[in-house]
């Protein structure tokens, strides 16, 4: 076999393999729930048209969050306190982050994020900013607030967006 | 018209001439002809290839109608056929360069379409930076093992543009540059920002350093500048690491036996025009903001400045032809081009303007050099090149300095006058070089 096959080989079996990951995180045994929105509607280079995503929750300040805004990893507690909001699909609850913390607990409900400084200063990245989507969907041009994220914690504590679901 | 028209013509007014039999004029043509780029490609084979291009169409728009209908399995499982079917077809066919080198970039780029794929599927989001690093890391193998350099050139020119976009950008695992006073970028962004740099250097094809090392001279000199770890403020030190850098990219970006001028000795002298310009100069400490220069810059300064000098002295002068005067003149023009920045320190307007007329001085005396060196070599670009360096400097000093319409035109005189005796010297050295030969 050519060293050029090889190389074609891993390149196959990176694919592979990271498909194998996100699909099996995707269906991983957790809780799905909701989130806060903000939203934009730009276009990415590689994949489309898709909807850019802010959250409340991409700047807690709840508990422990305030005295951890420095760059790198953070875990968020994600927790229903009661929020909720209304759909087609009847009410769903809002979860909304509560703590903050560099090594978290083993416990369900915390959520990885990369805190990065944006314009509007330190913000928590949690990897599901941005929503891709048909030109023609008309989620593309949901106004601010107008519609939640559905989301569930996936393999690693790491977030992952399933769907947005348009508020009532 | 195209070049093998203009190369049939060329060979039958050669044929015509009696330089060459038309018999030889018809073999060189047919051997050019048949080398060219699709020579293989017959009318048939075009017809086939638009019948593929419209199949291949009408299918992609049939996918794309039904795209949210088509599960994320079938997507990954199309994609990675796809991606097999192309890198294999390349393999299979290398040696018919009209099919193997569309698919070669068409394997080179498909790394980038499955990233694309599936942050579609699964939402992904992130990082900006990250998935570009990722596509350079999985080609990086593939353009340093194919034969032909299409892989490579475009696996280098990735790494420098994601250098360039991530350490100038904002909040991304490359960003160098501070945003809005906030905390420094964490010291790993310059371990991978380096070693992109070292990748972009080691992935350019051919022996010839001159472009990527050029991408990398601009990119460091980039970061003393912006508002990064390294930044420098001071006058002295941005124009000592300019000019050092600039002496480094000559010294080791260009090749002796190059015979055009080429970007390394356009920065150069670029550079040195630049300082000519320090006759406006303004006493002041620093320029944009109060900030003051960071220990790491002027290190990183003074070391460049210390290897640029030691490749003065140490490596071939790269100014002007091989030659025992012009090696003086060379490694004597690239040495005071640095040294000039050291009057600068003071930060005194006067030696500013000391600092104007050196860099004059300078372009004049490398114009003049490469005047002489050309008519000693019978080097016509040489001498061009010289006379458009002087041009150049004389034109800007007259619409800089003198202004008015009549002092002006008194400069431009006695300049002319001055290129007519340069032009009577030169034809008198090239007399004798002629005489010398004859005997």
């Amino acid at each position: 076999m050519s060293k050029l096959r090889i190389v074609l080989g891993l390149q196959l079996l990176f694919f592979v393999i990271w498909g194998g990951f996100l699909l099996s995180s995707r269906g991983a045994d957790s809780p799905e729930f909701y989130l806060e929105t903000a939203p934009v509607d730009p276009r990415d280079l590689i994949s489309g048209t898709y909807v850019a995503l802010t959250y409340d929750i991409s700047r807690p300040t709840a508990g422990r969050c305030a005295r951890n805004d420095k760059f790198g990893l953070l875990f968020v507690k994600l927790e229903h306190r009661g929020k909720m909001a209304d759909t087609e699909a009847g009410q769903v609850p809002v979860y909304e982050a509560v703590d903050c913390d560099k090594n978290p607990p083993a416990e369900p409900g915390w959520a990885g994020a990369s805190m990065q400084f944006t314009f509007g200063g330190m913000n928590a990245v949690y990897g599901i900013e941005k929503f891709f989507l048909n030109e023609n969907d008309p989620r593309k041009d949901a106004r601010s607030g107008s519609v939640v994220a559905k989301v569930k914690i996936g393999h690693g504590r790491r977030l992952q967006l399933l769907d947005l679901v348009k508020k009532l | 018209m195209s070049y093998h028209k203009r190369l049939q013509t060329d060979l039958r007014g050669a044929a015509a001439a009696g330089i060459i039999t038309p018999e030889q004029a018809d073999k060189i043509w047919e051997r050019s002809y048949s080398e060219r780029a699709f020579a293989s490609f017959k009318a048939a084979h075009w017809i086939g290839a638009a019948a593929g291009l419209f199949v291949a169409l009408g299918l992609i728009l049939v996918v794309a109608s039904n795209w949210d209908k088509i599960g994320a399995v079938t997507k990954m499982g199309a994609f990675l056929l796809l991606f097999a079917g192309a890198a294999e077809a390349s393999l299979r066919l290398d040696d018919k360069p009209a099919a193997a080198i569309p698919l070669k970039t068409l394997w080179f780029f498909m790394p980038v379409l499955g990233i694309g794929l599936y942050a579609q599927i699964f939402n992904l989001s992130g990082d900006p930076i990250k998935p570009y690093l990722v596509w350079a890391a999985l080609s990086a193998p593939l353009a340093l093992l194919s034969k032909r350099p299409l892989a490579a050139y475009l696996c280098s020119l990735l790494l420098f543009v994601v250098l360039y976009s991530g350490t100038l950008g904002p909040a991304n695992m490359l960003s160098l540059a501070a945003r809005h006073n906030a905390a420094s970028q964490p010291l790993w962004h310059w371990a991978l920002a380096l070693a992109a740099l070292a990748s972009g250097i080691a992935l350019y094809p051919g022996k010839k350093l001159g472009m990527p090392l050029g991408a990398g001279v601009v990119w460091v000199f980039m970061m003393l500048v912006a508002d990064t770890a390294i930044k420098v403020r001071s006058s002295a030190l941005i124009l000592l690491a300019g000019m050092s850098l600039a002496a480094l990219w000559l010294s080791f970006g260009r090749e002796p036996e190059e015979e055009k001028a080429g970007l390394p000795l356009l920065a150069w002298t670029g550079a040195v025009y630049a300082m000519t310009f320090f006759w406006h100069y303004r006493s002041h400490d620093s320029y944009g903001s109060s900030q003051s220069d960071t220990a790491a810059g002027g290190v990183i300064t003074w070391l460049l400045f210390a290897g640029a000098l030691a490749a003065v002295f140490l490596r071939k002068q790269r100014l002007f032809p091989e030659g025992k005067t012009e090696d003086y003149l060379g490694k004597g023009l690239l040495a005071a081009s640095m040294l000039g920045a050291f009057l600068l320190f003071d930060t005194s307007e006067a030696s500013a303007k000391i600092l104007a007329v050196i860099a004059n001085l300078l372009l004049a005396a490398f114009g003049i050099g490469c005047i002489m060196s050309g008519s000693r070599h019978a080097n016509e670009k040489l001498i061009n090149r010289g006379v458009a360096v002087i041009t150049l400097t004389a034109v800007t000093r007259f619409v800089d300095i003198f202004g008015g319409l009549l002092k002006s035109g008194v400069a431009f005189i006695i300049t002319g006058l001055a290129f007519g005796a340069l032009a009577y010297f030169v034809n008198k050295g090239r007399k004798a070089l002629i005489e010398s030969v004859k005997k």
